[in-house]
């Protein structure tokens, strides 16, 4: 069973939360608390439960940091783990590409849209938007034109 | 646009963004060697029109038309994805009879999906006819769906709480008399292209995808599903009405461009099939459920919802803070992470062979830019 088992493989990494989660609530099994420095060593662990990186984001939680979320999940059994890292402002990520070659485009997205740069990363570019953009339309002070500006968060 | 590690006997090649055969607007930076291709570098976001940022402008009800612009051929998965991700939300248990709907018309799209690849991916490869047997066969599907929901394309039936229109007898009988007419026409389809040598020598041992791949990449739907491994979410997480019928979920051996055309193939077959269990056991009673608020407001909290669409895995991600509005949306998109793992097996292929590998993972752009 993934909900014994990575729980075993993460607790040597000290993390903050390991916990079960409700599932039929939020669609998580595990919910993880951890440090962005300790995302690499999180990824090699998932990695080697056999697990997937199924997504990866960041929500612009507060004026000083941001939420990165990486959902985990496995082919053969169903167990989706969601592992959150508070970032603060201005701070960067160390990347989890190396591990996971699907968060190169994934980090590159965040860049792009948050402005959140991820040390290591090998081609840390503007993925969606052009190169010569000058907006990260996700922070929360953003707004387009036309747009009533979105509250600032707390 | 390649900045680094360019020798100097290598040249780049540029494919797109105006071509037919990416799809949408891709451009695809090819760096040559020769005939082969030393490495690749797609270029998107031509299609980018901010879905996650409008998400956060607009309240839950106003988001649900954009979910059929996201991935506009298999426009009902998305819908549902996010409608169940809204349900989950909120606390709202859906009726019966209205899963049954969801999934007949979502198994009817997924086919539409389907057919059009396979006529559009074997034009890609030079035959011109099977475009022509599989849009005509798409058509009345298209019809059926026209009629309960308004739209040909983008759909925007399903309503949190269930669907707003009900089925009837000419949509059903309707529905019997396709799935008969398409399964007459297996026999053409096998005979102009599964056994056609020329598919198979450009189809069979191309653009593999190995399991570890697969996971490294985070791929999906049928091209992880021609790699062998039999993830689907309508059975590995089962949701809405499917764990109630039987179906298989077929699969390949070398994950090669062969594969994943007859796991695409195959699953048509099993869409049918699910489309005529749920006919058969339609029961009846509400299509709403009772007491969905019209003005939305969640509590705080975080929901994920995956589900199956034509291309793979599209995860709903919400983020609420007891808004009107959600405070943040993601949407987990299958062709995102498929594209990303083309550019690894396009190396050490011909030129000739691009067109092969990318039409044969189905990418859809604008569901990648969002």
């Amino acid at each position: 069973m993934l909900t014994d088992s990575i729980p075993k493989a993460l607790s040597p990494l000290n993390l903050e939360k390991v916990a079960p989660g409700e599932y039929a609530k939020t669609g998580y099994h595990l919910e993880v608390t951890a440090k962005p420095e300790q995302m690499p060593a999180v990824a090699q662990a998932m990695l080697k439960e056999g697990c997937f990186l199924e997504s990866f984001t960041a929500v612009h939680t507060s004026r000083e940091a941001f939420t990165l979320v990486y959902h985990f999940a496995n082919f053969y059994e169903l167990c989706r783990t969601a592992v959150r890292a508070t970032l603060p402002e201005g701070a960067e990520a160390p990347t989890i590409s190396h591990v996971f070659p699907a968060a190169d485009w994934y980090e590159r997205e965040v860049y792009d849209l948050f402005g959140i740069k991820f040390a290591g990363h090998p081609n840390l570019k503007r993925l969606l938007l052009p190169e010569d953009a000058e907006i990260h339309p996700l922070r929360k002070e953003f707004a387009a034109e036309g747009e009533t500006k979105a509250e600032a968060p707390k | 646009m390649i900045t680094s590690g360019i020798e100097e006997k290598t040249f780049v090649l540029n494919l797109g963004p105006q071509h037919p055969s990416t799809h949408g607007v891709l451009r695809v930076l090819l760096e040559m060697d020769g005939e082969y291709i030393a490495s690749a570098e797609p270029v998107i976001g031509y299609g980018h029109r901010a879905h996650e940022h409008m998400a956060e402008n607009r309240n839950y009800h106003q988001f649900l038309p954009n979910m059929g612009r996201v991935d506009y051929l298999h426009a009902l998965a998305f819908n549902h994805g996010y409608c169940m991700a809204v349900e989950k939300l909120i606390g709202v248990t859906v009726p019966e009879r209205a899963e049954f709907i969801r999934v007949i018309t979502n198994e009817l799209n997924r086919i539409t999906s389907h057919l059009l690849w396979f006529g559009a991916y074997l034009m890609d490869l030079g035959a011109f006819t099977p475009f022509l047997y599989c849009f005509d066969d798409r058509e009345h599907i298209l019809d059926l769906l026209d009629r309960i929901t308004g739209s040909r394309l983008t759909y925007c039936f399903f309503r949190f709480g269930g669907v707003p229109k009900d089925i009837d007898d000419d949509f059903i009988s309707g529905v019997r008399t396709f799935i008969k007419r398409l399964r007459s026409r297996w026999v053409d389809y096998h005979n102009l292209v599964t056994k056609n040598v020329i598919f198979i020598h450009r189809a069979k041992g191309v653009g593999v995808f190995t399991k570890e791949q697969c996971q490294l990449y985070g791929i999906t739907g049928p091209s992880l599903r021609g790699s062998g491994i039999p993830y689907d979410i309508r059975k590995s997480e089962p949701y809405s009405a499917y764990p109630l019928f039987d179906f298989e979920i077929p699969i390949g051996d070398n994950g090669d461009i062969y594969d994943r055309y007859i796991v695409r193939l195959r699953e048509m077959e099993q869409s049918c099939r699910i489309i005529e269990q749920a006919l058969n056991k339609l029961p009846n009673g509400p299509i709403m459920a009772e007491k969905v608020p019209k003005r939305l407001k969640p509590a705080a909290g975080e929901v994920y919802q995956a589900v199956e669409t034509a291309r793979g895995e599209f995860g709903t991600y919400i983020v609420s803070n007891g808004d009107i509005k959600p405070y943040r949306i993601k949407l987990r998109v299958p062709s995102f992470s498929n594209l990303s793992l083309m550019v690894e097996s396009f190396k050490d292929n011909l030129v000739a062979d691009v067109v092969a590998i990318l039409g044969s993972i189905d990418v859809v752009i604008p569901e990648i830019d969002r």
